[in-house]
């Protein structure tokens, strides 16, 4: 299965909540491949550990694949490249995790009818080797965004299921920016159906995920005034009927992350050691990992709303 | 003379094996020449050679840019509707010319590259083998550039009943000693995807019956490392999941995760059946170590046992099945 991971503003953790939804996927064993379409900001190396394994990459990148420049786009098996100790105990029947990082420096480029034949070739082949493919999306409605929703309604792709997730934080701007990226003229669903998708089906394939929430029951907050939580809890109420009003409710989000500070300082994987040894993640974002990446296949949580 | 090539072997991305018409329809990659189809002693589809024109140097271990002209030959094989292989290949004559040539005299000579000068044979098998640097003549990536080609044809669905790794095979055929007959020297997993194979063959061997005979191995080394990788990844017994905590997805079920392999790949090990009689032989080498056969049916006897067992109803086992 392949799942976009999309946002409409920067910031929001894409690509950091996304690589930790596929890390947790190799756990559970499957095989899964992170292609980094990030063009312009790629992360995922950083995210990964795998510094000395993106070295003399520059030229072999997604970027240089699609313009035709390469034949095959390098891959890092994150397992055994990575560089941070506690990744390299690859644990006992997880499956593989591989990266596909973008060229560095590369940015945005405009797309033509080979690179999106290319891409299909790409996203198809990963199709049969892996379990699940996270595509992480530049910010915005980016030419990778209009790219994967090309590729997707192409006829060779017609039987590859995919998802989609919107990440956005949850703050009024982020709220509205994030249904605009969606529902609004220029969004997915409008571009999608341009491209040949059915809306309905779109529609039904998309989820949201909020971002560094932070959730006032938590004990980081408890040291607050009751003026605090009150006025908290307010705040809460009222984003979550603007989302409603703004059509990306709870029915259709697929999970929450709370604010942590490692995924905003470090952008790293969130291991079960950082929780229970060290200490340093909270167990409630380890575990909304979990969640959300156990709910990318559950259809229960997907169809329509 | 020296023939070198590289196969690249994939499980066919359709849901069911492609009967033997409609593989001779994926496979007709020329209107002048026709797919040699075979039922005997399995069902076998082979595409017409297609030529790619080439001047550039050679990959080589010690640095001597050696230039070389000529065209290399690649062809696509389907074995029983279920395993896609494309195939280039080249051979080298000794000494060539010290200038190019006009095309005509390349074209009559196909899947043939003229080095300029004296051939350095070890150094360019090295070379191939290990993988050339940027700008190096790269048969992998018309091997490459076949598959993607056949990968976009519209006959397949892109519905493979199980996930499945590619795998690349290099080889290299130098001369054999006088008198000697032919002889595989060595056969290395390099890399996850990667084997290389250093052969030599008597000098008037075809190098199109040498990459029949890679195309073979690779085909097995592939069912191989298929079939080993399926039963390396299931949890077997029932044992706890390796990360059960309440809502996991329960780990595929030993019936769902080997049913493919009963369906699609215990039948097409057949090692041999397409090499000449005279690079037949090389076979022998694999079989008495590491013993390709032998790992073969330890696997198929222990995937039939799996299924044995998961046949009595759980009420009257004992105990639950385990590796």
């Amino acid at each position: 299965m392949l799942v976009f991971a999309a946002s409409d503003k920067g910031g929001t953790g894409r690509s950091v909540t996304s690589a930790n939804l596929a890390y947790q996927r190799a756990l559970t064993g499957d095989h899964v491949a992170y292609v980094d379409f990030d063009f312009g900001s790629p992360t995922a190396a950083a995210v990964f550990d795998v510094p000395s394994a993106m070295r003399g990459t520059e030229e072999r990148g997604l970027h240089s694949y699609l313009e035709g420049e390469i034949a095959e786009p390098v891959r890092i098996d994150v397992w055994r490249q990575t560089e941070h100790p506690l990744l390299r105990a690859r644990p006992n029947q997880s499956g593989r995790l591989v990266l596909l990082p973008g060229d560095a420096g590369g940015g945005e480029f405009a797309t033509g009818e080979e690179a999106l034949e290319r891409c299909i070739d790409l996203l198809l082949r990963l199709n049969g080797e892996f379990d699940l493919i996270v595509v992480d999306l530049s910010a915005g409605r980016s030419y990778a965004v209009d790219m994967v929703l090309a590729a997707t309604a192409h006829p060779r792709m017609r039987n590859v299921p995919f998802r989609w997730l919107v990440f956005h934080r949850w703050t009024r701007q982020h709220v509205i920016a994030a249904a605009g990226l969606v529902h609004k003229e220029h969004g997915i669903i409008k571009g999608g159906v341009e491209r040949g998708h059915d809306e309905d089906a779109l529609r039904a394939a998309i989820r949201f995920v909020r971002a560094a929430v932070p959730d006032p029951e938590s004990p980081l907050w408890s040291q607050g005034s009751p003026a605090q939580a009150a006025w908290m809890q307010a705040c809460d109420e009222t984003l979550r009927r603007l989302a409603a009003e703004h059509r990306i409710g709870d029915s259709v989000v697929l999970g929450i992350v709370p604010l942590e500070p490692i995924l905003q300082w470090r952008e790293q994987l969130i291991t079960e050691e950082d929780v229970l040894s060290t200490q340093i993640a909270n167990k409630e974002t380890l575990e909304a990992l979990e969640e959300i990446a156990l709910r990318l296949t559950d259809d229960a949580h997907w169809g329509r709303p | 003379m020296l023939a070198c090539g590289e196969i690249r072997t994939c499980l066919l991305p359709t849901r069911q094996a492609l009967d033997i018409r409609a593989a001779a329809q994926l496979l007709g990659l020329r209107a002048d020449e026709r797919v040699l189809l075979s039922e005997r002693p399995n069902l076998y589809a082979r595409s017409p050679e297609t030529l790619t024109g080439v001047d550039c140097p050679l990959p080589s271990a010690n640095g001597a840019r050696v230039r070389a002209v000529g065209t290399v030959a690649a062809r696509a094989a389907l074995t029983e509707g279920r395993v896609l292989q494309t195939s280039a290949y080249f051979r080298l004559p000794a000494t060539g010319p010290d200038q190019r040539r006009p095309w005509g005299h390349y074209l009559v000579r196909p899947g043939v590259l003229e080095p300029f000068g004296k051939l350095p044979h070890e150094a360019v098998a090295h070379g191939v083998l290990d993988g050339g640097r940027h700008g190096d003549l790269d048969v992998g990536l018309i091997a490459d550039g076949l598959l993607t080609r056949l990968l976009r044809h519209p006959l397949l669905d892109h519905c493979p009943p199980l996930r499945s790794r590619p795998t690349r095979l290099r080889w290299a055929a130098l001369p054999a000693h006088p008198g000697e007959g032919p002889s595989l020297e060595r056969f290395t997993l390099a890399e996850d995807e990667l084997r290389t194979v250093r052969l030599r063959v008597p000098e008037d061997t075809d190098s199109a019956e040498i990459a029949v005979l890679c195309d073979d191995l690779a085909l097995h080394d592939w069912l191989l490392t298929t079939l080993v990788r399926m039963l390396d990844g299931i949890a077997l017994g029932s044992g706890t999941p390796p990360r059960s905590r309440p809502g996991a997805p329960e780990r595929p079920a030993v019936l769902a995760a080997l049913r493919p392999a009963v369906d699609h790949l215990l039948h097409l090990w057949m090692p041999r059946a397409r090499v000449a009689a005279e690079l037949a032989p090389l076979w022998e080498a694999l079989e008495e170590r590491p013993g390709f056969t032998r790992q073969w049916l330890a696997l198929v006897q222990r995937i039939r046992d799996q299924l044995a067992l998961h046949a009595i109803p759980a009420l009257y086992r004992e105990v639950e099945p385990a590796p």
